[in-house]
């Protein structure tokens, strides 16, 4: 299995603009939040980018991805039908292929030994186990309405994969604590996705189908679960950080991670001290 | 590996399932101590819960009944103060290693062993407590709650539909406020009884026995209301402040809360049902207890900011006790609305998943445990529907219980289907079944704790009992599936749950039962004969909720005649039993759907009336502009309503009685006028009360005042301060100068019958000397029918008659003349007794006690420490009680309760004197010439009797009064006989000095004295020929009594309100107690030792098993003859 070809969802009514936002990237440089997702995308061996926009939005974002721009495509998600739905507007985009998804309200900082970025080790794990993998981080009990959650086991002997067995999006702590508690986890963390995943196409089918039934939306999540009781479906525990840029200070939060991360990381900490020290509250 | 923990160890069924008393009746003392070694030892090193809690079962019960019996056991020893200490404060280990070391010290005996059997005893149920607790804390969906700690944490958020204002979300224009979610739960009754198999415990050890039928069904009072409706609902919405807005309907109380502590306060006032169902259903999960955050902060997390919640509950008017487990299944409506609320159920409305019922039954059991209460874990059966199958389920891999208990703390339901249980059956039942309320509400919390004994001890026949228990479910099981013959279906179960109530039921907790539950049974069979096909039991003990069955054609009829039968009864024994209200008949019908919920919107959206009862007033009282727009918008939603709906027409009245002041004719002013007729009647002396309350207020008396000086010394007696008679042999020579004196008719009794007993009712006002306590001669007696049946039996060996006085008071004078009356008319049999009333003259009005008195009894006095989160809940009980009394007024008159249970009897001193005031004693000597001495008894103290040797031995002593002692076991408090500052007395416990001065004694009054009539005359001054003179009389009694101390103490006293309801509270009242005669100089006092089983007091019903178990009801039968 090869993966060359990769979703980015960006059609959200809350999230269109924040690909937009510019931040300054690690190698001290200024890009939209949009190029660093592109960019972590072609880092992993991506051929070819699509991105999921609102319609009209087409501009904007290609001037947001500057030199990558050619390399995308634009897809219009033309009836707000949720997430699933954006990512199945991709279908005809994928083919047959399986393809790395990422969110564009995601920005990743990779904590691995080799420095490999987020989407680039997922996408070796995925090669490597020849199945659909989503990157998935322990996330305590509290954060669990903010994300899908998996339920599974590990893999023996590979120590961050695990096999998915179910799949719930936004779960109450007392739901995850009957249906998703993962053994060898601390108690009250639960394993959340990441915003990476390598999918095989299986799941564009299942999207379509749910697409055709009674409900307004297509949810990605029972997309998964479903997919988890037919096809091998492993969850790998990101070695990295995700950062959403769509919830408050999120990208604040995001920027500064960015920030410590790179070679100023001495001078935004002083600015930090700095403002610290000239607080309100001393 | 020593006998008993084979048997506690063994996999072999037919071993593990060995009665424990087989064993320690052929075993030598020897012996047994090897054993309780080995116990110990065991129960130490076992990593086995359930092991180690047997181990600690076969000691307690080793040493409570066992060892005593055994020759070479001592009957006397001391219980160092340092263990009793532990134990009060429930270090029960630092306890047992105290009193084992006593006991290697002073060798085994009786006083030691009752410290260890009581140390043993409650160790076994803290381990099991606390097994539960770590059970109910880790079942999942509970763990998280445990785990939050902030605000921010709070990953609840009120579900979208219920925060919707606008016209399209169905909820009205934006200021009519909040659509209202609504929840209606049905009750539970126990088609079974389950022989009490649904205790936790037993469920968790045992869960192949652990099984219930268990129907979950709507009610109505008959006569009340129209038709059978789900009895409890509760209500949840959104309001337009930060605070949450608890209001409980049926209990008329409402709360703003806008401070997270309040929350946890449970006692703080009648909403702790709500609080803990707030808890318990995570909007304010319970790790958020004490870490100092703020409500609002919350609230703005759950419902988003400046919004808060409001939770109401409401129960259809169903009174306390009806064993139908209406608390539990409001506390799981209360949960199960609030888990909708915040998306933790898949649906807002309707039915709930089999899942969600689980959760929420879990979830019920955490609020009960955090509320201090306790239930069994059939008792939410209300949230499934119809009639289900309930079994305990064995822990498998992968359960929290896993390796820990045998059973799951969960027990899983079964719904029957229509094969199961065709609906012409289920019709059939509902046609055939009369469901009532006997009146009578009693804590069965001893009895639960029985059954956990029992059980564990496997005591013989109460194990086959459990195993006939198990065999009738079977065999109700069977009848339900029909047979294509309803009617014979139901008569069938009618059969069965007679024969369990009468058979195993009994047998494991012969309590179970009482006089008026038979007496009931008896005539509802002598009013319907062959229609009459059965009695059922219900819940934990009968008297409140139970059930007759009777052919279907005449149902309508004895339901009427039921309800009539239940009157008569009730009030024939109303001043013997504790009966909290009048007998109710319910209709009922089953519930095919379990919990269910609606959202109320637009017009449709008001709480239930009585909601608008308890606010409305207060509503109107204020200035419409400053009512927040949801309220005036609610004000026009509910006046609308009142217009059109015919169901809230009764609302004009309700308002009007309740805005306009009114005179409360039946109650208050009736009620204070009655109070002062009784206390003139009684003779109640004002000026004595005032004087005694000035002294309260200035602290002149008081609990602390009570005490001797702390230089006082207490030692224990010596060897020649008293005389020995536990030896038969010693007693013998005795014997026949006592079986003269008898027959010459020198010796009369006086049986002390003027207190409430307000340890045998909790406070509940019942005469105790007319309580039918226990089975005698195959039928429930009286205190006092046991008292004369000695007399009777003393008269009919010696052939005289017995004069036999008994002691009133105000409280119990006209309910004992009632008694003595119908019970001469009954029986012209009763020769050989002459029976005498001592009415007393003397009365006390209750005093609301001072704060600093509460604190005194509760902070200074060793107190009995609780499992913790009951301790925290009495902890906020206390406080608001010290509260009441501040408000209420401190040393202020006690008047807010019914009349009788204002006034108190001013302590037993008193009786003696009232027989010289009231001429009684006159009387006695001019009908029994030759009279000359008087066994004066407790009430409760069943062992005395006028046995020739002890009426010889006192003879012999020659002194005024001689006192009845016994040695002391751990629960013996309240003083003893002492040397104080080297003179021999009886101190009362309420004047140790110190509290562990008590412990150093041997001895414990048992209040039996044997008086010299001639003796007492001179110590009062007066001879024979005076007693007619009442003046003289007054003047010597009141001369005596000013130099008999007065004590200050404080009483639990119930208030009964509302359908069943009772609230406890502590009044002060003052007292003189008897045994401070022997500090006269001028009464010669002796003290001898008489057998425990003679000297032993009944104080508290839930001392009756252990009563009847080691041998002493046997012991009080022995000595009596019945009519």
């Amino acid at each position: 299995m090869k993966i060359k070809k990769a979703v980015v969802t960006a059609a959200g009514r809350n999230q269109r603009g924040l690909p937009l936002q510019t931040l300054v990237d690690r190698d001290r440089v200024q890009k939209t939040a949009l190029r660093i997702i592109v960019e972590e995308a072609l880092n992993a061996g991506m051929e070819e980018v699509c991105i999921v926009i609102h319609p009209g939005d087409h501009d904007a974002y290609a001037t947001a991805a500057g030199e990558h721009a050619r390399r995308l495509r634009f897809v219009e998600q033309t009836a707000p039908r949720g997430y699933g739905h954006a990512v199945l507007c991709a279908r005809e985009f994928i083919g047959n292929d399986p393809f790395l998804h990422l969110v564009g309200d995601h920005l990743y900082l990779s904590r691995d030994e080799q420095g490999k970025p987020c989407a680039r080790q997922l996408v070796e794990i995925a090669e490597a186990e020849q199945c659909a993998v989503s990157a998935v981080q322990p996330t305590r009990e509290t954060m669990l309405t903010n994300y899908g959650t998996v339920g599974g086991k590990r893999v023996p002997v590979k120590p961050l994969l695990y096999n998915i067995e179910s799949v719930l999006e936004k779960p109450t702590p007392t739901e995850a604590e009957q249906s998703l508690i993962v053994p060898g986890l601390r108690a009250g963390y639960y394993l959340c996705f990441f915003g990476i995943h390598v999918l095989t196409p299986a799941v564009m089918e299942i999207l379509e189908r749910q697409a055709r039934g009674d409900a307004p939306n297509v949810h990605l999540s029972p997309a998964l679960a479903e997919m988890a009781g037919g096809e091998r479906y492993l969850a790998y525990e990101m070695k990295g950080r995700r950062y959403d840029i769509g919830v408050q200070y999120g990208l604040l939060v995001a920027q500064l991670a960015l920030a410590l991360d790179g070679p100023d990381r001495a001078e935004v900490l002083a600015q930090l001290v700095e403002l610290l020290a000239t607080g309100r509250d001393l | 590996m020593s006998e008993l923990t084979n048997i506690i160890t063994s996999a072999d069924p037919a071993v593990r399932d060995q009665s424990l008393d087989a064993f320690c009746r052929r075993a030598t003392l020897a012996e047994l101590l090897v054993e309780c070694a080995a116990l110990d030892a065991f129960r130490r090193d076992s990593d086995n819960l359930y092991e180690r809690v047997r181990a600690l079962f076969f000691l307690y019960a080793i040493h409570r009944f066992h060892l005593l019996t055994k020759p070479g056991m001592k009957s006397s020893g001391l219980v160092p103060f340092a263990g009793y200490e532990h134990l009060l404060q429930r270090r029960f280990e630092e306890a047992i290693s105290s009193f084992l070391g006593a006991q290697q010290e002073q060798g085994p005996n009786e006083t030691v062993s009752s410290a260890l059997a009581e140390a043993y005893h409650s160790l076994g149920f803290q381990t099991l407590a606390d097994q539960v607790r770590r059970s109910v804390r880790t079942v999942r969906g509970n763990q998280w709650m445990f785990r939050m700690g902030h605000p921010s944490d709070q990953p609840l958020r009120v579900r979208p539909e219920l925060l919707g204002r606008g016209a399209s979300s169905g909820g009205g224009s934006d200021k009519t406020g909040f659509p209202i979610l609504r929840e209606r739960t049905p009750v539970r009754m126990d088609l079974s009884h389950s022989a009490w198999s649904d205790i936790f415990f037993l469920g968790m050890d045992f869960p192949e026995g652990a099984r219930v039928l268990n129907v979950s069904i709507d009610l109505a009072v008959r006569g009340r209301d129209a038709e059978p409706r789900p009895p409890v609902e509760s209500y949840f919405r959104v309001i337009d402040e930060p605070v949450l807005r608890l209001t409980s309907v049926d209990l008329g109380a409402t709360a703003e809360i806008t401070e997270l502590r309040d929350v946890f306060d449970f006692a703080k006032d009648y909403l702790g049902l709500l609080k803990a169902a707030i808890i318990a259903s995570g909007i304010l999960p319970p790790g958020i207890e004490g870490s100092g955050q703020s409500l609002t902060d919350l609230l703005t997390r759950l419902v988003g900011p400046g919004l808060g919640i409001e939770v109401v509950s409401n129960v259809n008017d169903i009174p306390k006790g009806s064993r139908l487990a209406v608390s539990t299944n409001l506390l799981a409506c209360l949960i199960s609305v609030c888990m909708r609320a915040t998306g933790q159920a898949k649906s807002l409305t309707g039915q709930l998943q089999e899942s969600e019922r689980r959760l929420v039954a879990g979830r019920a059991i955490l609020g009960e445990w955090l509320a201090g209460s306790g239930g069994g874990w059939q008792d939410s059966g209300g949230v499934w529907p119809g009639m289900k199958l309930i079994q305990g389920v064995l822990a498998g891999e992968g359960d929290p219980e896993f390796g820990v208990s045998r059973g799951r703390l969960l027990p899983s339901h079964k719904i029957l289907d229509d094969l199961d249980a065709p609906p012409a059956v289920r019709e059939q039942l509902c046609d055939s079944l009369i469901l009532v309320h006997g009146g009578m509400a009693q804590n069965v919390g001893p009895i639960l704790e029985m059954v956990t004994e029992k059980y564990l001890l496997r005591s013989e026949a109460e194990w086959q009992g459990r195993k006939e228990a198990m065999r009738v479910l079977d065999d109700i099981v069977a009848a339900l599936r029909g047979g294509g013959k309803p009617r014979e279906a139901v008569h069938r179960i009618g059969e069965t749950t007679t024969r369990n109530f009468f058979g195993p039921i009994q047998t494991i907790i012969p309590w179970a039962s009482n006089f008026y539950t038979e007496t009931l049974i008896e005539r509802a069979r002598a009013a319907f004969g062959a229609d009459f096909w059965g009695f059922w039991m219900l819940g934990g003990m009968s008297g409140g909720g139970m059930g007759f069955i009777v052919a279907p054609e005449i149902k309508r009829q004895a339901q009427d005649q039921l309800q009539e039968i239940m009157l008569t009864t009730k009030n024939e024994l109303q001043h013997a039993l504790p009966f909290a209200m009048d007998p109710v008949v319910y209709d009922f019908g089953i519930n095919p759907r379990g919990s269910f919920a609606n959202v109320l919107t637009l017009d449709e959206a008001l709480m239930p009336m009585g909601y608008y009862a308890l606010h409305l007033p207060q509503w109107l009282r204020m200035e419409q502009r400053t009512l927040s727009p949801m309220r005036r918008a609610e004000l026009q939603r509910f006046g609308a309503a009142c217009r059109t709906r015919p169901e809230l027409g009764g609302m004009n009245k309700v308002l009007f009685d309740r805005l306009l002041p009114q005179i409360k004719r039946d109650t208050a002013r009736g009620g204070r006028a009655t109070l002062e007729e009784l206390l003139d009647r009684f003779g109640f002396d004002r000026a004595q009360h005032e004087q005694i309350r000035a002294d309260l207020k200035s602290g002149r008396i008081g609990l602390a005042q009570n005490r001797m000086p702390a230089s006082t010394t207490i030692e224990d007696v010596q060897r020649d301060d008293i005389v020995d008679a536990t030896n038969e042999q010693s007693l013998a020579a005795h014997r026949q100068r006592g079986i003269e004196a008898i027959k010459a008719g020198e010796i009369g009794v006086v049986s002390l019958a003027a207190g409430a007993g307000s340890r045998w009712t909790q406070g509940a006002g019942v005469v105790k000397a007319l309580n039918p306590f226990a089975r005698f001669g195959g039928k429930h007696r009286t205190f006092l029918e046991v008292h004369f049946a000695k007399s009777r039996r003393i008269s009919r060996q010696h052939g005289v008659v017995i004069p036999h006085v008994v002691t009133t008071s105000y409280l119990t004078h006209e309910p004992i003349e009632d008694y003595l009356a119908s019970r001469d008319q009954g029986a012209a049999a009763n020769s050989g007794v002459a029976t005498f009333l001592s009415q007393g003259r003397s009365v006390g009005l209750r005093m609301i006690p001072m704060a600093r008195d509460l604190r005194f009894a509760w902070e200074e006095m060793p107190q009995q420490l609780l499992d913790e989160q009951a301790q925290k809940v009495r902890e906020s009980l206390h406080a608001a009680l010290i509260g009441w009394a501040r408000q209420a007024g401190e040393g202020g008159d006690y008047t807010d309760n019914l009349p009788m249970q204002c006034l108190h009897p001013v302590g037993h001193w008193f009786e003696v004197p009232n027989m010289l005031r009231n001429g009684l004693l006159a009387k006695m000597l001019h009908d029994f010439p030759n009279l000359k001495y008087l066994m004066l008894h407790n009430v409760d103290t069943l062992g005395a009797n006028l046995d020739p040797a002890m009426v010889g031995l006192n003879m012999s002593l020659g002194a005024c009064l001689t006192f009845e002692v016994i040695t002391r076991h751990v629960h013996d408090r309240g003083g003893g006989l002492a040397r104080v500052d080297g003179h021999v007395r009886l101190v009362e416990g309420l004047a140790m000095p110190r509290e562990e001065a008590e412990f150093s004694l041997s001895y414990y009054n048992s209040m039996t004295t044997w008086i010299d009539v001639r003796q007492l005359l001179d110590v009062f001054g007066l001879t024979r020929d005076d007693l007619a003179n009442e003046a003289a009389v007054t003047a010597a009694i009141r001369k005596v009594s000013s130099r008999i101390p007065t004590y200050i103490t404080l009483k639990d006293v119930k208030k009964r309100w509302g359908h069943g309801q009772e609230d406890v509270f502590p009044v002060a009242q003052f007292e003189k107690l008897w045994s401070d005669m022997t500090w006269l100089p001028e009464v010669s006092s002796r003290f001898v030792v008489v057998p425990r089983m003679r000297g032993q007091q009944l104080k508290d019903a839930a001392q009756l098993d252990g009563w009847l178990r080691d041998g002493s009801a046997a012991y009080v039968e022995k000595l009596c003859d019945w009519e």
